[in-house]
Parts: structure tokens; C-alpha cells; sequence
């Protein structure tokens, strides 16, 4: 059984090319997808079905998974190949252990001890049961150095720790309190949604005061809301709308953050704006790496089914896979298109022509969250909470050599310099202010000397070669060598690299090798690197990618 | 008519006729823009992924690929701007770094190197290669494939391949694998070419900017390196297997055929099948009849003689022309004119054969009329295509096909039965299958067995043998039944539809029904 057919004068006679179905397999299959559709776009749901059912993807399933679905072989292994959270084991390949522990090494994790405790685990961890694996940011920076031990996320995770949890089988899903639907209710939920839908507030009102509040895409673009309704609506239905939980940039944990207390305020804020701009379903993305979230969101989801609020399958929760690159916008639609998360090229955007096709609304969780709060608080009570010249306020993901780390709401506009003094308790005793990321990994590295850049959207940043993205700011000390910094932002994005182009594909991969030459650096290879990321490029990731190693040359020499 | 979109270009105004890419109207002022994704020719779709053909366009943050990026109203692009080369250069500089020397890959001719050579490139000394310090495993070279060599080391992820194997021939076999500077095409489940359900059609060879898929008919034995640098010839000509008429460029070195490929014809658009690309070898074969033989004094005639085991010079011996055909014509002439019962040309039949074209069939009609003086002759379609032709002329009116296979891409709906395209006429399948994936065409296939396109197929019907006549005398009952039929169209072009009509009352589908199988 599974037998590669020989070639030559070995090759079976009677038998097809290539690699056979088998009726066992087909059935096992059959089994974890257990009367799942088969359409085309459900591609990673299924294989993420037969993941959690197998502890891996061998080679026969995704033969009879194509034959269930008709799609190839290829067709499968290529997109189960692209994702992290897939384990595709060929024949002859050794199963991965029952039991996985990822460790995050992003860089807040890093600085905390992150390679110690993964050279711990990997020394003391019986490899047959237990499988140690380095992943990238988890979103629990502020109680860094985070893990994952099955399902189970971890803070302030420790080798003694994992392993006291492996024994104790204390790795299933644990979620936390938060306010249900039933509680979000009582408190005034889903008011403003009736008086959308029964037109006492209109989709032009609606626009008029998210403009009016300032509320920009806080994904990281920064596009004003409101314009993007008005773009949708320009063209033709149906039209869909896609929610982006990928939560994927590296120091940011703020959709977590507020999805583990209130998820309603984003479902109610999504619903209003599938109702403005008339999206015939919402697809909300979530990333793998938040299993809390994505129970709360499937039981949440189900209670506004049996609560009538909305229809069945109106909100239809799509699991990424391990793919940082599938919080880029249109990665993502390919994504819940079943597809490798590879970005479109742009024209046409996807308020035109976006998942299947069709014009798609998409936000950010976060975006969303404000929605409720705006129209009933009015305006200007979120555009007064900003520094003047930049209305709003924003949720900071501080971490790094803070105090007090966490989910920090405050105004836009603000510096580094208020955010560590005012809101984060200030630098760790024994730790002086040395450098930060005013937006996760790709935002760039400023030297502590640049800490009264306003953050915000635009010009401010924009000049020094930095932005603000997802508002994730990491802060440095003394303590932090940047050019580690650098490696391990640029080893992260040489990982999550679609590979679609040679740029970015080849850029990050070689600037990770020259950043790690002994000796003097090659200057200007690097150089040339980074400015034909920047310019040829097609997306964001490869376009950012060269920032912190741009900071490192220009900022932080004494670190070569 | 169609959309004009006036830009510039390199500061000269120019126009772009409907949907032409800034790289098509490039290319049609003789503007040369390097390209390595993106293939200009028939079938394959821009990508833009390999960032090489990168141009500059006034207002924009960053550069465009110019093989997919479609020029608006006034643009102004710059192809030869310091920003752009420096991306294209750099792009061939990084591709460089990762492959190896020119002279040491599969193909030192290849697309890449010929561009490479424009920018000064060799090599790259300063970059290192995604192969420094990586596995082994991806330095993959694959020769389990009869016909072609896989060197992996060489690939620039550009997904030709994919679009050749999934877009083009329809083949679904290479994907891109994994991700970042790992993505890798692979066969199934990156399984080695030759056990993968690769039908060596060779599509992707053609395809491939860079030799890391080629022929292994111009390689070294362990099909690392081209070793035919040049070809003596190159011949146009069609191919001889099926009757699908694929164009084909036979490259001859030493009066040898080392290499075809498929040429821009009616019916293949460049496309060839395993036999027509790889099935060469024949005409270089030993065993072919190379020169005229005639039957030794001493090797009498038998007509139940069994040759398996003789030699063929124990039978024959080698002739000149002009003796072989005096020896036949003198046969031949012998009979025709000799009187008697049994005699005459009368006693003489000539039966054609498919393998001869068209006017070689008239030819040897007229020879066999005239220069024998009978009307005994035939030809071998009379035993497949006879009763079709008989049909059709009844039926349609023309004892003729009433649409090229390439119609399928016009086409709403196909019916499939009494054939296996994909095995016996391969690139006419592509174009069915094309017309599936590209155009939602809906695809209609019975047949007893299954066939590999019923993956393709909204319905697939395997009837059980022998009740193919009942089975579609069930749908015309029950066309006519529910009136399923274009009223306007059968009172416009059909005679005898209420004969038809009242014909198919007995042509019951409930009858049929106990014994067909319906899947899906």
C-alpha cells in the first residue's frame, strides 16, 4: 500500500501514473472531514481537519483529500507546503511527536530569554513525545517570553514550566472570561446595529462620522475608514466583506488584547459596516496562532446565529495557518480562497475586485472594535483624544524594557518618550532608554535620540524611513545590541516570505547572510539589496523588510 | 473599437491598443524590457513575479512590472531610468548568486543567461547563494524522468512550469512548494518527475527560462550540462503521430534529430504531447528501412512464413532504387496485363494508408486508376471513420466535423463519449480542460471506464458497455419530451424532426435506467 509505482521496466502494469488512491486512506479522510464542503475555497479548512485529527498530513491523505475535493496532488501539497501550522510527511518521512511546543522567538521574546529556554527544551525534552519548535511572534509580548504547548498558550513560559504542563496534560484550549453575547446585550450591544438596520442611521451618516472621527485603518495602512466604504460602494454588488485577524506583526497583541475581553464590539462594528456598504457575507480570517480567539469567535458567532442577529453562515470564520504574510490584505483573500497566501498586484485594488472576484470591504479587527463607540459617543469624542494634528486615540502594543507592558490606550501623536514615562511605568530598573520599533518589525529601528517623533500615520515617520503600522513598539535598552535586533527582525521576515518575488524571496534570505558575514560588513551589497527590495517589490513585506537593517547602518554603527 | 490609451514610454508617445501591457506596447516600439516570468506567446498569462522587466512610472512609490501592469490615460514610464535598471540588474545579480556558472548548469543558452549577458552578468561575488549552508536536499537533481533533467539549482521560482503544467496543458501535476527562498517547484507531493503522474508532455521544458527543466537529448549522460551547443537545422514540419496536426521545429545536428519543439500552429498554439516532442527516436532506430530490399532468388515466398527469429538479410537483400522500382513496376505491369481468369488489372487493389497525407491519398488513387486501369482502391479511414462520414452526412449534412476541438473555448457546455482525449489526442484535451478552468465551461464525459478528465467534469457517466446507443436515445426522448430543443432553431435548419419526434416516444429512459450508473 502506498507504494511509489517503479518506472522503467519496474512501472506496474495496469495502474495509472503516479501515486494511488487507497480506499483506507480515502475513508480516514472521509472521516476528519466529516461531511465538510468540498468546494474549492475550503482547501485549508480541510487540511487543517485532517491536522488536528492525524497530527500531521501524509502524503496518502492529501491523495484522497484531492480525490474527495478533485483537485491534484500538487494542487494540495502546494498550498499545505506554504503554512507553518501543516506537517506534511511524505513516505518514509518520520511523524512529528504527539505533542508540540512552539517557543516564540520574535525579538520582545528574544530579549527575554527565548533561545535559552529552546536550548533547554531541546536538551531536556524526550523528542519521541515532545516537539520542540521555534516559531514567530504569538502576540503575548508583553508577558514575553511567550509559548504554545498544544493548544494551550503560554506567558512567561519557562523550560520547567513547559514540561510541568506536558506532564500534566495541561494542554488543551483555555479561555478566558470575557463578556459574551448575553452580557454585551445587558450593557446596550447591538442598539446601534437595530438603528442601522432600521434606518435611523444611514451608511452616509455612518461614513460622515468616521470621518469626522479620524478613524483610520489600524491594520497598519492607516486608510480612512469612512473613504473605504465609499470606495466599495462605488462599485457594482454583490460585494463581500473580509475581516483581518491576522495578527501577525511582531510586537502587536491588541486584537488579541480586546477579542479575549469584547469581541461583540467588533462583530457589531463588522455587521454595521457589512450593512453600509450591503456585503453579502462576512469571511472573518483569524490566525492559528490565537486558538483562545477562535473559540470564542466560533461560540460567539454561533450565539448571534441562535440570537437571530444575524443569519446562518452570514459570518463564516476562516482559521489561518501559520503565514504572516496573509495579514497583507490580498494574501489574505487568497487565503480564504483556499490558495498560498501570495499578495495580488495592485491595480486593481480590492475594493474592486478583491475575494472571488468581488469588490470587498476589509478592516481590521481593531477598526471595527471603534465603530460602536464612535457613533454613540459621537465623533469627537474619539478624534479629541489625539495630540493635535492627529485625532484619535490608539492601542499601543508596548513591550520590550518597560515596566509595565500591555495594551496601551493613548492618543495618536503621541512619542516614545510619553509612552514609556506615562504609560508604561518607565525603563526596567538598571536599564537605560536605548532604541525602538515604533511599528513592529517592519516600522524600523529609531535611535532613543529620535524620541520626540510624533507616532502616527504619515509624514512624521515617513520621513526618517520609519512608520507606525500596527502601532507595536518595542523598546530597547542599553542591555540590546541592535545588530541582533536586526538579525532576528530580517531572519523573520526572510521566513515569512511568500517567495512569489525574486526581491523580497532572494533579498530577505541574502541580507539575513550578509548581516551575518565576520568581520566588516559588505556596505554596499547591502545597500543594493535594500533598495531593490524597496522599489521592486510587490508588497509591503518585502518593501519594509530592509528598514531595521536601513536603521542599523544609518543609527546604531557602534553596534556593527 | 477597441480602447486606445495614449502614454509615455521612454519620453516617445505611444498607444496601447485594448489591453495591452506597458511590456506589449514596449515590445511593439522595439523597446526591449527584460523579462524571465513572463513568456510571450500563446496561453500563458503575466505572473510579474520575477520583478526583471521593473519599470518606473512618474508618481508611483515603486517600480512596476511592465509584463502585467496595464498603462492608464497620460502615464509616463521609463524603462532605461537609472532606478529601473538598477532593480532589473540587481534582479539578474541575485538570481546569479544562486545558480551555477554558466558553463557548469543545464543550459548555458537559456533566456537567463542571454539576458544576464546584456547587464555584464556572470555571476555574483559579492551575494551569497540561498545553497550556502542549506540542506542538501535542495540542490535537486532529478533524472528519474526519461526524457527530461530536473536541476533544481538553477530554478528561479518564476513559475513558468506551474502555468505551463496547469494552465496551459492542463496537466495539474508541478505546484509551487513551500514558501519564501525554499519555494521549490514540485511534482504531486514533490515527488521525483518520473514517478510523479507527470505524462512528459514538455510543456514546462519549453517554458523554462533557465534550463533547470531540459531535454535530456542535448545533456551529458548524468543530464547536468547541454552538450549540443547548436543544432545543423532547424525543420518546420507537423507532427506525424495523431491527427490533431501539431505544428513542430525538428532541430537536426548530424543528420540526427536531436530535440522538437511545438511551433504556433492552428491547432497547438505551441503545445506538443509526449509523442510529439519526445517520440523522436524512431526515425534514428536501427530497425528502420533505410534503403530498398528485394526478396533474395534464395529465400522463396510463404504466406505463412514467421520472421520473428530470421535475420533480415537472410531474406532480403539491399537494392538501389531504380532496381526495387523496376522490379515492382515489372511485377505489377506483369499482372495488369497478362489475360485470363484471375489476371488483368482487375487482379490488382490498392489500399492507402492514414500515415500519408492528403495529397499523397490522391496520388495513389490516381496511380492505381490510372496506371493500373482499376477502381479497386481504398483507404484504412474506411474502417474507423466510414460509418461517421455516413452518419454525418445524413444527419448534418457534411461527412465533416461541424467545429475544430478548439471551439470548446467557445463553448457553454461539452459532451464527451466515444473518446479519451487526454490519451489519444493530448493537446486537443488541453483545450477542453482549458475551456474548463478558464472559461467554467461545463464539461459533460461518459464513458464505461473512468478517464482522468472526469476530475474536470460536472458530470461524469459511466454507462455500463454496449448501452451507449440506449443511453442517448434516452436523452433524445426525453429532449423531446420536456421539450428541452430550440423550437426556432429545428423549424430554421432541421427536416424531418416530427419523424423524429414520433420516433422517440419508444425511445423510453425508464428502460435504460436499471442498468446506467450515474456518479456524482
Amino acid at each position: 500500500m502506498n507504494e511509489m509505482p517503479r518506472i522503467g521496466k519496474g512501472r506496474k502494469v495496469g495502474l495509472p501514473k503516479g501515486r494511488q488512491l487507497d480506499d483506507a486512506s480515502l475513508d480516514e479522510v472521509r472521516v476528519a472531514l466529516a461531511g465538510a464542503s468540498l468546494a474549492r475555497d475550503r482547501l485549508i479548512e480541510n487540511l487543517h481537519l485532517i491536522q488536528d485529527m492525524f497530527g500531521c498530513i501524509e502524503a496518502r491523505h492529501i491523495r484522497a483529500l484531492g480525490e474527495e475535493m478533485r483537485l491534484s496532488q500538487a494542487e494540495v501539497y502546494e498550498v499545505a507546503s506554504f503554512y507553518d501550522h501543516f506537517d506534511v510527511v511524505r513516505e518514509g518521512d518520520a511523524k512529528p511527536a504527539p505533542l508540540t511546543i512552539r517557543v516564540c522567538d520574535s525579538v520582545s521574546c528574544m530579549m527575554n530569554g527565548a533561545n535559552d529556554i529552546i536550548a533547554d527544551l531541546e536538551e531536556s525534552a524526550n523528542p519521541d513525545l515532545i516537539r520542540i519548535l521555534r516559531a514567530p511572534c504569538m502576540g503575548r509580548c508583553a508577558t514575553a517570553p511567550a509559548a504554545r504547548i498544544g493548544d494551550r498558550e503560554v506567558d512567561d513560559a519557562s523550560c520547567d514550566k513547559l514540561l510541568e504542563m506536558a506532564d500534566t496534560g495541561a494542554f488543551d484550549v483555555l479561555v478566558p472570561d470575557y463578556v459574551n453575547l448575553n452580557a454585551y446585550r445587558e450593557a446596550g450591544g447591538y442598539k446601534l446595529l437595530a438603528r442601522v438596520r432600521g434606518g435611523d442611521v444611514t451608511p452616509d451618516d455612518l461614513m460622515q462620522m468616521l470621518s469626522d472621527a479620524g478613524l483610520r485603518g489600524l491594520g497598519g495602512a492607516g486608510f480612512p475608514a469612512g473613504k473605504k466604504w465609499g470606495f466599495v460602494r462605488s462599485y457594482p454588488g454583490p460585494r463581500l466583506m473580509t475581516i483581518n485577524g491576522d495578527e501577525g506583526e511582531p510586537g502587536t497583541f491588541k486584537d488579541r488584547h480586546y477579542l479575549e475581553r469584547d469581541p461583540h464590539r467588533m462583530f457589531e462594528g463588522a455587521i454595521i459596516a457589512a450593512h453600509a456598504v450591503e456585503a453579502t457575507r462576512i469571511y472573518l480570517y483569524m490566525r492559528d496562532e490565537y486558538p483562545a480567539v477562535l473559540a470564542i469567535l466560533r461560540a460567539e458567532i454561533e450565539a448571534l446565529e441562535l440570537a437571530e442577529l444575524i443569519e446562518p453562515g452570514f459570518i463564516e470564520l476562516r482559521r489561518g495557518a501559520g503565514a504572516y504574510i496573509c495579514g497583507e490584505e490580498s494574501a489574505m483573500i487568497e487565503s480564504i480562497e483556499g490558495k498560498r497566501g501570495l499578495p495580488r498586484h495592485r491595480p486593481p485594488y480590492i475594493a474592486q475586485v478583491g475575494l472571488f472576484g468581488r469588490p470587498t470591504l476589509n478592516h481590521n479587527v481593531e477598526t471595527l472594535w471603534w465603530i460602536r463607540d464612535i457613533v454613540e459617543k459621537g465623533p469627537k469624542w474619539f478624534a479629541d483624544q489625539g495630540k493635535p494634528g492627529h485625532p484619535g486615540a490608539r492601542s499601543w502594543s508596548v513591550s520590550g524594557r518597560v515596566k509595565n507592558p500591555g495594551v496601551k490606550l493613548a492618543p495618536a501623536g503621541i512619542t516614545v518618550r510619553e509612552l514609556i514615562e506615562e504609560y508604561s511605568g518607565g525603563m526596567l530598573d538598571g536599564h537605560t532608554f536605548k532604541a525602538y520599533l515604533p511599528g513592529g518589525a517592519s516600522g524600523g529601528i529609531l535611535p532613543a535620540s529620535m524620541d520626540d517623533v510624533a507616532l502616527d500615520f504619515g509624514d512624521s515617520l515617513f520621513k526618517h524611513g520609519a512608520f507606525v503600522g500596527s502601532h507595536a513598539v518595542v523598546i530597547f535598552s542599553d542591555h540590546d545590541n541592535i545588530k541582533d535586533v536586526a538579525i532576528n527582525l530580517i531572519d523573520f521576515f526572510a521566513h515569512e516570505s511568500c517567495g512569489q518575488c525574486t526581491p523580497c524571496r532572494g533579498g530577505t534570505e541574502k541580507l539575513a547572510k550578509l548581516l551575518r558575514v565576520d568581520g566588516k560588513l559588505d556596505e554596499g551589497a547591502i545597500r543594493d539589496l535594500e533598495q531593490v527590495m524597496r522599489d521592486a517589490s510587490i508588497c509591503g513585506l518585502g518593501q519594509a523588510a530592509p528598514n531595521p537593517v536601513n536603521h542599523l547602518l544609518t543609527h546604531f554603527r557602534e553596534d556593527l | 473599437m477597441t480602447k486606445q490609451t495614449i502614454f509615455t514610454l521612454n519620453g516617445k508617445t505611444v498607444t496601447a491598443h485594448g489591453d495591452e501591457t506597458i511590456w506589449q506596447v514596449a515590445k511593439r516600439e522595439g523597446v526591449d524590457i527584460p523579462h524571465l516570468c513572463y513568456l510571450d506567446k500563446p496561453g500563458y498569462r503575466s505572473d510579474g513575479n520575477c520583478r526583471a522587466c521593473v519599470v518606473d512610472i512618474e508618481g508611483e512609490r515603486s517600480l512596476a512590472a511592465s509584463c502585467i501592469r496595464k498603462p492608464t490615460e497620460g502615464m509616463v514610464v521609463k524603462s532605461t531610468s537609472e532606478r529601473a535598471v538598477k532593480s532589473q540588474k540587481m534582479v539578474f545579480e541575485m538570481l546569479a548568486a544562486d545558480m551555477p556558472a554558466r558553463e557548469e548548469g543545464p543550459d548555458d543558452k537559456s533566456a537567463f543567461w542571454a539576458w544576464a549577458e546584456t547587464f555584464a552578468i556572470t555571476g555574483s561575488d559579492r551575494l551569497p547563494s540561498k545553497f550556502d549552508g542549506a540542506a542538501t536536499e535542495m540542490h535537486e537533481n532529478d533524472i528519474s524522468n526519461p526524457a527530461i533533467a530536473v536541476n533544481l539549482d538553477a530554478c528561479i521560482s518564476c513559475g513558468l512550469c506551474v502555468r505551463a503544467c496547469r494552465e496551459v496543458q492542463v496537466n495539474d501535476v508541478i505546484g509551487m512548494g513551500m514558501r519564501g527562498s525554499h519555494s521549490v517547484p514540485v511534482f504531486d507531493i514533490h515527488d521525483p518527475m518520473g514517478h510523479s503522474t507527470c505524462v512528459t508532455c514538455g510543456e514546462c521544458v519549453q517554458a523554462c527560462p533557465t534550463g533547470a527543466l531540459y531535454e535530456k537529448s542535448l545533456m551529458d549522460d548524468a543530464g547536468k550540462v547541454r552538450i549540443v551547443q547548436d543544432f545543423d537545422k532547424s525543420v518546420k514540419s507537423v507532427c506525424p503521430f495523431c491527427g490533431v496536426g501539431c505544428q513542430t521545429t525538428v532541430n537536426v545536428k548530424d543528420n540526427k534529430i536531436v530535440q522538437v519543439d511545438g511551433r504556433d500552429g492552428p491547432s497547438n498554439e505551441n503545445r506538443l504531447c509526449v509523442k510529439g516532442r519526445f517520440g523522436f527516436d524512431y526515425a534514428q532506430s536501427p530497425e528502420r528501412l533505410t534503403k530498398p530490399l528485394i526478396r533474395r532468388d534464395d529465400a522463396p515466398k510463404a504466406g505463412d512464413i514467421d520472421m520473428r527469429f530470421m535475420k533480415v538479410s537472410d531474406i532480403f537483400r539491399e537494392a538501389t532504387w531504380e532496381e526495387a522500382m523496376a522490379r515492382a513496376a515489372s511485377g505489377l505491369t506483369a499482372i495488369r496485363d497478362a489475360k485470363g481468369k484471375g489476371k488483368g488489372s482487375n487482379a490488382i487493389a490498392g489500399f492507402g494508408s492514414a500515415k500519408g497525407s492528403n495529397e499523397e491519398a490522391y496520388l495513389f488513387q490516381k496511380f492505381i486508376r490510372q496506371g493500373i486501369g482499376t477502381n479497386n482502391v481504398d483507404h484504412c479511414t474506411r474502417l474507423c471513420h466510414a460509418s461517421s462520414v455516413a452518419a454525418l452526412l445524413e444527419g448534418m449534412g457534411s461527412g465533416a466535423v461541424s467545429a475544430p476541438f478548439m471551439d470548446a473555448m467557445k463553448a457553454d457546455c461539452v459532451i464527451v463519449i466515444g473518446a479519451r482525449p487526454t490519451t489519444n489526442h493530448p493537446v486537443a484535451a488541453t483545450y477542453f480542460k482549458q475551456a474548463v478552468k478558464k472559461k467554467g465551461m461545463k464539461l459533460i464525459i461518459m464513458d464505461p471506464r473512468g478517464q482522468d478528465m472526469m476530475r474536470y467534469a460536472e458530470h461524469s457517466l459511466k454507462f455500463k458497455p454496449g448501452t451507449d446507443v440506449a443511453l442517448l436515445n434516452a436523452m433524445l426522448h426525453t429532449i423531446i419530451a420536456e421539450e428541452l430543443y430550440d423550437e426556432q432553431y429545428i423549424q430554421a435548419n432541421a427536416s424531418g424532426f416530427d419523424a423524429l419526434k414520433q420516433k422517440s416516444k419508444r425511445l423510453c429512459a425508464g428502460k435504460n435506467g436499471g442498468y446506467l450508473r450515474h456518479r456524482q
